[in-house]
């Protein structure tokens, strides 16, 4: 941790303590401060800190909605950005998300999963067709979100995006549930075919229940520019880049230089910009718990009944 | 003498008289900008805050009393008002004529709350905005005539005199905020003073008594509407943003015109730039009105009404303002269901589904979307 966030951990403690002194309370300064410690808890120890841990545990204890439910329902959470916010606007939409949700099962999945989707098409043989592949992509919150499929067919790399709470989605079946490296695998375009390859006929590899999702740490190599995007600048980590020559390796290291904000990572106005506050989290998604339980525990039942092989006589 | 009288004989020939005695008429070619006339309602709205020195008991009776003439602050259909339901008028609207065609109802005020996806039965995904009616009430009807009176209407207005006027409010809240002569407009209506003001030109058939509420059941799914609000403020801009043109060549010796508008006019007799020429200037912040937009579905539980389309003018949570549609090809040819306005109906309003749908809209309760096969629509057939 740098110096600059200890300082300004101990200037908001300072405010903190001057305040409850007079007897006030500041609603903005206690959840920055808070805020602040949630974020350095673990690395930090401090007496200040130690009175907001406790107090956080004692929210947990009262939290029914499991935690990690902002990584397996992310659509869920609204736009961070105010302009866009309507608590209304936000609730008419959950409960549509839920409705649909109700008629088709969409299940855990991350960027690096693979999955088949089974949708009605009017143009295709038999009015509906199946796509399998990889998911490079998630994108957006709400009705809105998607997710993009990759695979090779034919030689031929084909992507496609679908929306999630589409109504002409007839299946989604996560076939291999993982994760990889990046939040975003577009870079799988300008890497060897045999990456983003994948048979459709796979069979669905089953997780043991309550298994952490396992992280794939696979690295692809990339072909030699042209590219996609400059993945030189942007540095993925599931990607080895060969090695640029002239006039475009000078190019991007002066860019690095020139652009790189290592600081960025410390910005926490900047993190709470960009993300919805838990507090706020916890208030949203335990107002779809019950319904989302209800969906998980019918699937599981499902998933039981597929896995069950019955014992075959023998002798 | 005979002359004379010839002449006289020409002059009583009306046909005549037109071709013969031709008067030049001078006029603008482009469209007058409306002058600026204030309502009858014009009254300062806002007062300036100060400390009026009032200790808590005295500012804790005041709340009382606010409360005590108005009703208890409450949340209805998602936002938060003053609960009028004590005050307010509890018979049925006088219904003062019948509907026939080109009678004009109320509007409504509406704040835009968002716009998402909806998918269609064929499976068409279209975007829907979300405009959500907080609680409207009529505050006063003002008669043809005597709005008429009022105001000089510009003479392009060809239904002079035929339109009267409905003012309606929208969102209840504390009279402190407003000064003594804005909320001396709600007097005679048993509203609380509302935050937005409008005026919508009615029919004097379609006049409605002060203190009614409206619905969002005012207007039915399916129905073609317009909707006009301030659009969004985009400053200054040059000719490419505001007006769509095209701008100058990037490279092949450009130098410094890339995105100006180029030439505005000639010299020679004209040798003036035309008054409506497009260039650039102040962008948005304008009345906007987009017509014909049509509902798909109604939530009766938050009071939004979904349009389709995405480009109702103004940002997240501005104020717009609906009313059936002036489109000649969409207006109304059939009666509609609520004349001059919905009243709801006790013994219904439990019995109201919380999503009313158009016909052709997938609810997102429905099973999913199939095609079936045409082989096996032609064996059905």
């Amino acid at each position: 941790m740098s110096n600059l966030v200890l300082f300004q951990l101990r200037k908001s403690t300072v405010a903190l303590s001057a305040i409850s002194k007079l007897n006030k309370t500041h609603i903005e300064i206690q959840f920055n401060f808070k805020y602040l410690v949630g974020q350095l808890s673990q690395r930090l120890q401090s007496t200040s800190s130690q009175v907001v841990v406790r107090e956080n545990t004692k929210r947990e204890q009262k939290r029914v909605v499991p935690p990690n439910y902002r990584h397996i329902y992310p659509e869920f959470l609204p736009d961070p950005n105010m302009e866009f916010r309507n608590s209304v606007r936000e609730k008419l939409e959950r409960t549509d998300m839920i409705n649909r949700r109700s008629r088709i099962e969409i299940p855990e999945f991350y960027v690096g999963s693979i999955l088949a989707v089974t949708s009605s098409d009017e143009h295709a043989v038999g009015k509906t067709t199946k796509f399998v592949g990889i998911c490079i992509k998630r994108e957006f919150c709400g009705l809105r979100a998607n997710f993009t499929l990759r695979n090779v067919v034919d030689n031929l790399g084909v992507e496609i995006k679908y929306e999630m709470y589409d109504p002409r989605l007839q299946r989604v079946q996560v076939l291999r549930l993982e994760k990889r490296l990046d939040s975003e695998l577009l870079y799988l375009r300008d890497a060897d075919p045999e990456f983003s390859t994948f048979p459709f006929d796979m069979d669905a590899e089953f997780l043991n229940e309550g298994a952490p999702v396992p992280v794939n740490p696979l690295k692809v190599n990339l072909r030699p520019p042209p590219w996609y995007a400059r993945w030189e600048r942007l540095q993925p980590k599931g990607a080895i880049i060969p090695e640029l020559r002239g006039r475009r390796k000078e190019k991007s290291e002066k860019w690095l230089e020139k652009f790189s904000e290592p600081w960025e990572k410390y910005d926490l106005m900047k993190q709470y910009r960009k993300t919805i506050p838990e507090e706020e989290q916890d208030s949203i998604y335990s107002d779809i718990y019950s319904e989302l339980h209800q969906m998980e525990i019918a699937s599981k039942k499902l998933k039981r009944k597929k896995a069950f092989v019955k014992p075959k006589k023998t002798g | 003498m005979n002359s004379f009288s010839s002449i006289k004989t020409l002059l009583s020939c009306s046909s005549l008289r037109s071709s013969t005695f031709l008067q030049q008429v001078r006029h603008k070619k482009y469209p007058l900008q409306p002058k600026i006339q204030n309502p009858i309602w014009f009254a300062k709205k806002e007062r300036a805050t100060f400390d009026e020195q009032l200790t808590k008991e005295n500012q804790a009776f005041v709340k009382e009393m606010v409360y005590a003439k108005y009703g208890p602050p409450a949340i209805i259909h998602g936002v938060e008002t003053l609960d009028l339901s004590r005050s307010l008028l509890k018979q049925e609207p006088v219904v003062s004529g019948e509907w026939t065609p080109g009678i004009r109802r109320t509007g409504l005020i509406a704040r835009k709350i968002g716009v998402y996806p909806m998918w269609m039965k064929d499976g068409k995904k279209v975007a829907t905005t979300l405009l959500q009616v907080v609680d409207n009430y009529v505050i006063k009807y003002i008669s043809p005539e005597e709005y008429q009176a009022s105001r000089k209407a510009p003479r392009r207005y060809k239904n002079e005199g035929k339109w009267g006027c409905l003012v309606v409010g929208a969102e209840c809240c504390d009279p402190q905020k407003f000064t003594k002569e804005y909320c001396g407009l709600f007097k005679d209506s048993g509203v609380a003073p509302t935050k937005i003001l409008s005026r919508f030109l009615v029919s004097p058939e379609a006049a409605i008594q002060p203190g009614t509420s409206l619905s969002p059941l005012h207007f039915k799914v399916g129905d073609h509407i317009d909707v006009f609000g301030i659009s969004k403020e985009r400053g200054f801009q040059g000719v490419m943003k505001r007006w769509g043109f095209k701008g100058m060549p990037a490279t092949h010796g450009v130098t410094k015109t890339h995105r100006r508008g180029g030439n505005i006019g000639q010299g020679g007799n004209k040798g003036r730039v035309f008054p409506g020429t497009k260039m650039p200037g102040w962008m948005g912040g304008r009345r906007r009105t987009l017509r014909g937009c049509q509902i798909l579905r109604i939530n009766t539980k938050f009071n939004v009404i979904f349009v389709k389309g995405q480009s109702v003018p103004g940002g997240q949570n501005s104020v717009v303002f609906l009313h059936d549609t002036l489109l000649p090809l969409k207006w109304r040819k059939t009666s509609p269901e609520a004349f001059p306005t919905y009243f709801p109906n006790l013994q219904e309003g439990d019995s109201l589904p919380v999503d009313i749908y158009h016909e052709s809209v997938h609810n997102f309760s429905d099973p999913s979307i199939m095609y079936e096969d045409e082989e096996v629509k032609d064996a059905k057939k």
